[in-house]
């Protein structure tokens, strides 16, 4: 009987979780395309991604820049719970706005953030120019250097107010007893954060780590709204790459394997991020 | 504790409160002027607002269709989410033998991004004969593992005295869920609701690669073919895209409580 409730569940992550993964390592070592029959080619798929394909390694590179963006947009967040969670009227409010962008349909906000990044109207340009930063409007989402910063921009205002509930949430079940008692003792209100508040909201930080890393492997609907990976490959990440080998160019088993060094990549840096904080992030994510 | 002026704290959220609304404004005004679209400075007050490119939309695109889709796909995962979810959390409540492998491979599927597993998900759905159908679309989607903890929380939290008296009585463990567990998870519920709600509304992606047919296209999918038809040249598009947006953030004023703690729960997204 207890199975029987868990039956459908089970059969749809073992159909669309557990399954995928193995198939993409079978996949992998594959030559295989819907038209031909599978053939065994072992490293094959593997040899040409890491020696032979220029654009994996810049879809790589711009993840771990998109990646990097993560531990500034958890600054800013630490800054703005801090604020939120002072005694202050209206501070729901406050965290309402910044949490407003959060579960927002990315797409809508791609097209939002095209507009703001627009390089002849674009409110940006706009007060760029007024402010006579540039004399001529950057084309952002056209050129080379701007367009992966754009992206990155527009996925922390998105972002921002998830990492600052969860680092809220950290901050709420510090036992304000600690901070008192500590200032009775006359350590000042910087002291106090260093010494109380950092080391004891670890886990929240470190939780924001894993999500801003999952982020980076994951903010397909942003990027292919936003640029489609352009201009040239300036903002393909792995997710958009997979997409295209996938769906564009019907190369199913060579984007099975770039999938698996996706996976592989996305675990180790967790299990590194989890080990660095003492698994703590894991604790906080099981309660 | 009221040491400290308030003013720069005021001050500096309200800062940041202007930044994080401005993107919003900037598009609701083009979207009732699209003044912003032809001329130069842009104006920072809509003049003449209209809502004609509202009434454009409908001409425009078969915006009713891909609603009507958005509507479908979600309304069958959340339907599906709520049953399968309560399901299986009551199961995680009781003992049996193998509940142990249970929770780890939960777990662990909690740690496999669905962007992992797009291609073999494609060719699952396609041997399933569910490509460009609502159930196609649906099904990845229909049984969430954070929400299934959310159930499991809840159901914990209710006396177990209730539901040993409640088979004593003779009801079977189905019984339980929907007379006994349910009705005292209302919060629970309204999580589940809620979450997977939001993320069927938004997705995009598995639209993207199970559709096949115009006919079968949700609103994100259509909104992002109609910015490519149209590119950045009517007002339209951002009327499109506030429409797009409203239901989102009404239901996310509504009910942001259950949101927010749902999401503080699974802290990832499942």
């Amino acid at each position: 009987m207890i199975w029987c409730l868990l039956a459908p569940s089970l059969a749809i992550f073992l159909a669309y979780r557990v399954l995928p993964l193995a198939w993409n390592v079978v996949l992998s070592f594959e030559d295989w395309s819907p038209l031909h029959p599978a053939r065994w080619i072992g490293w094959d798929n593997y040899d040409e991604m890491l020696f032979d394909d220029d654009v994996f390694w810049q879809a790589l590179w711009n993840t771990l820049l998109f990646m990097a963006s993560a531990p500034i947009a958890i600054a800013m967040a630490l800054g703005l719970a801090l604020l939120v969670n002072a005694d202050i009227r209206g501070r729901d409010v406050y965290r309402t706005i910044v949490f407003l962008s959060y579960p927002l349909m990315t797409v809508a906000v791609a097209i939002i953030w095209r507009w703001m990044f627009d390089e002849r109207v674009g409110l940006i340009n706009y007060v760029a120019r007024s402010l006579g930063l540039v004399d001529r409007p950057i084309e952002f989402l056209n050129s080379f250097d701007w367009a992966l910063p754009s992206v990155i921009v527009a996925n922390i205002w998105q972002t921002l107010g998830f990492y600052m509930i969860v680092l809220l949430t950290g901050l709420q079940s510090i036992p304000p007893e600690l901070r008192e008692a500590a200032a009775i003792d006359g350590a000042g209100a910087v002291r106090r954060f260093w010494a109380i508040t950092m080391p004891l909201l670890r886990p929240a930080v470190f939780l924001c780590f894993v999500i801003g890393m999952l982020n980076s492997f994951t903010s397909f609907d942003l990027v292919y709204v936003m640029t489609g990976g352009g201009p040239g490959r300036a903002t393909e990440l792995l997710v958009t790459y997979i997409y295209k080998l996938g769906f564009a160019q019907t190369r199913f088993d060579y984007a099975a394997a770039v999938t698996v060094f996706f996976f592989a990549l996305l675990i180790s840096v967790t299990a590194v991020a989890n080990r660095l904080s003492g698994d703590d992030a894991g604790a906080m994510r099981a309660d | 504790m009221h040491r400290y002026p308030r003013w720069p704290i005021h001050l500096a959220l309200l800062a940041i409160s202007i930044a994080m609304l401005v993107p919003f404004y900037w598009v609701l005004k083009t979207s009732v002027t699209g003044e912003n679209i032809f001329s130069y400075p842009p104006s920072l007050i809509p003049h003449a607002p209209h809502p004609f490119y509202y009434v454009d939309v409908w001409y425009y695109i078969p915006f009713a269709r891909y609603f009507l889709n958005s509507v479908a796909v979600s309304v069958l995962t959340v339907a599906a989410n709520v049953t399968l979810n309560a399901m299986a959390g009551y199961a995680l409540t009781r003992d049996f033998a193998g509940r142990r492998v249970v929770l780890m491979l939960f777990l662990s599927c909690m740690m496999v991004p669905f962007q992992a597993t797009i291609i073999p998900a494609y060719l699952i759905t396609g041997r399933l004969g569910l490509l460009d159908s609502y159930l196609g679309l649906a099904l990845p989607q229909c049984s969430t593992i954070v929400c299934i903890f959310v159930f499991k929380a809840s159901f914990e939290a209710v006396p177990s005295a209730l539901a040993d008296a409640a088979r004593i009585d003779g009801l079977s463990d189905w019984g339980i869920i929907w007379r006994i567990m349910l009705p005292l998870s209302k919060a629970a519920v309204a999580t589940n609701v809620i979450l997977s709600f939001i993320w069927s509304w938004n997705n995009f992606l598995w639209p993207l690669i199970v559709t096949r047919s115009a006919d079968m296209q949700t609103l994100p999918l259509g909104l992002a073919r109609f910015l490519s038809y149209q590119e950045d040249t009517t007002g339209a598009l951002y009327a499109f895209c506030i429409m797009v947006l409203a239901p989102g953030i009404l239901l996310f004023l509504l009910a942001q409580k259950e949101f927010i703690e749902g999401l503080a729960a699974g802290a990832t997204k499942g």
